[in-house]
């Protein structure tokens, strides 16, 4: 009875997390390897996303098999009995995890938006987001400069 | 052809690196997430969130998330405000020179049947950013939410009416006072207690909202026979004012025609 219930979530956890593993790869490739800014803060914005999901999905966890488990929201306001607080607390997922979240997202969030300014503050100066093609444009000016 | 090794051994190693820890994990490598001995932190959080039989703990609100954000966590919170301005404050301060000036576009924009659906679906999206806000501590939601929702509504506008249109009613003096009256309620209402204590010679902390053992002030648990949560209601109010205005400020900014973003760097053609 145990092993069924534990069984099956477990498949699912593990194509979760090996699906999350992928996303971050490829947005470190994506950040490490690409030469296009644009591309590197899409890609930097899915890693963000990946973790945040891998912190909520720790939130998640069925701590007791069998358990149904309910957002950390109190929905019986008026006759609060001991009852019902036991209830929410024995079936509520972890808050924690989704209130570090929240104010993960809302940085990511406010980092992505100057980043992009940046971005585009860079295509109007140099006529492109191609660090390959910055790069060479600047030894350029700088050999001119020298010799 | 070194290149083209280069891009093969990388990704090469990521592939590695996914085997390798989806092996881990299918072992039991990361064990069972989390721990067991989180769990009594969060059960301290739920059973201490909406709790009238326990008022020297709890904070008054059903939504035990935001209540962890702005109560619990609340400095934290207000720290991170911190930074999102100081984001916003560094866009703005990359384009100081051009970002009070009005625009040279004309006022054209796209067909009206676009303006007219815009308009409509402009009220309805800044309606849900009201909801939002104002039931932030009763269901999922909050200030944040609240903001970057509302600031949808003046970006569609921008793109469909055209950015003189907007700037013409809404202008980045409004716009900026707007985010100092939101930024300026989050910090009344963080200390409002501890103003109130002093003044009247009771004991008050920064960031309370209910009353402690030591200190009897509280704000109201009920607003209109609906639960607030004490400081949580303003807070979400004053934080989706300031993100609303500050979001729409630097898409203001974003979406600025090419010829006045230009000034910006003018003279900068000479050395990188």
């Amino acid at each position: 009875m145990k092993n069924m219930v534990i069984e099956i979530p477990k498949t699912m956890y593990m194509i979760t997390i090996v699906a999350l593993y992928v996303n971050i790869a490829v947005a470190l490739y994506a950040i490490l390897a690409k030469p296009n800014l644009v591309k590197k803060i899409i890609a930097l914005t899915i890693l963000g996303d990946t973790v945040n999901t891998f912190a909520i999905l720790a939130g998640y966890k069925v701590w007791r098999p069998g358990l149904v488990l309910q957002p950390p929201v109190l929905t019986e306001l008026d006759d609060v009995s001991r009852e019902v607080i036991e209830e929410f607390v024995s079936r509520s997922v972890d808050p924690l995890p989704q209130a570090l979240v929240l104010t993960a997202i809302v940085i990511n969030l406010a980092v992505t938006l100057f980043l992009i300014v940046l971005a585009l503050y860079m295509y109007r100066h140099f006529g492109t987001v191609d660090m390959d093609r910055i790069g060479r444009m600047k030894r350029g000016v700088i050999s001119e400069e020298v010799g | 052809m070194n290149s083209v090794i280069k891009a093969l051994a990388f990704t090469s190693v990521l592939i590695l690196a996914i085997v390798a820890l989806a092996y881990a994990t299918s072992s039991g490598g990361l064990g069972v997430l989390p721990p067991e001995s989180l769990r009594p932190l969060a059960i301290t959080y739920l059973r201490t969130v909406y709790n009238p039989e326990n008022p020297k703990f709890t904070a008054m609100a059903p939504e035990a998330v935001t209540a962890i954000l702005w109560d619990y966590r609340g400095l934290d919170t207000l720290f991170e405000t911190v930074v999102f301005y100081g984001a916003i404050i560094a866009v703005l301060t990359l384009y100081r020179e051009t970002y009070r000036e009005r625009d040279i576009l004309p006022l054209k924009g796209l067909s009206i049947v676009v303006k007219r659906a815009t308009a409509v679906t402009s009220l309805a999206i800044l309606s849900v950013a009201v909801a939002t806000a104002l039931h932030g501590h009763l269901t999922p939601g909050g200030g944040f939410q609240a903001g970057a929702i509302a600031a949808v509504a003046p970006l569609v506008m921008l793109i469909v009416f055209s950015k003189r249109f907007l700037s013409d009613r809404l202008s980045h003096v409004q716009l900026l006072t707007m985010r100092n009256l939101g930024l300026l309620g989050l910090g009344l209402t963080a200390i409002a207690l501890a103003i109130v204590g002093f003044a009247i010679g009771e004991k008050a902390f920064i960031f309370q909202n209910q009353a402690k053992e030591m200190s009897k002030l509280s704000f109201p648990q009920r607003i209109l026979g609906v639960p607030a949560g004490g400081t949580l209601l303003f807070f979400n109010i004053f934080e989706a004012l300031a993100v609303a205005a500050g979001f729409t400020l630097v898409f203001m900014v974003l979406l600025s025609s090419e010829e006045l973003s230009r000034k910006e760097i003018v003279g900068e053609e000479h050395g990188y």
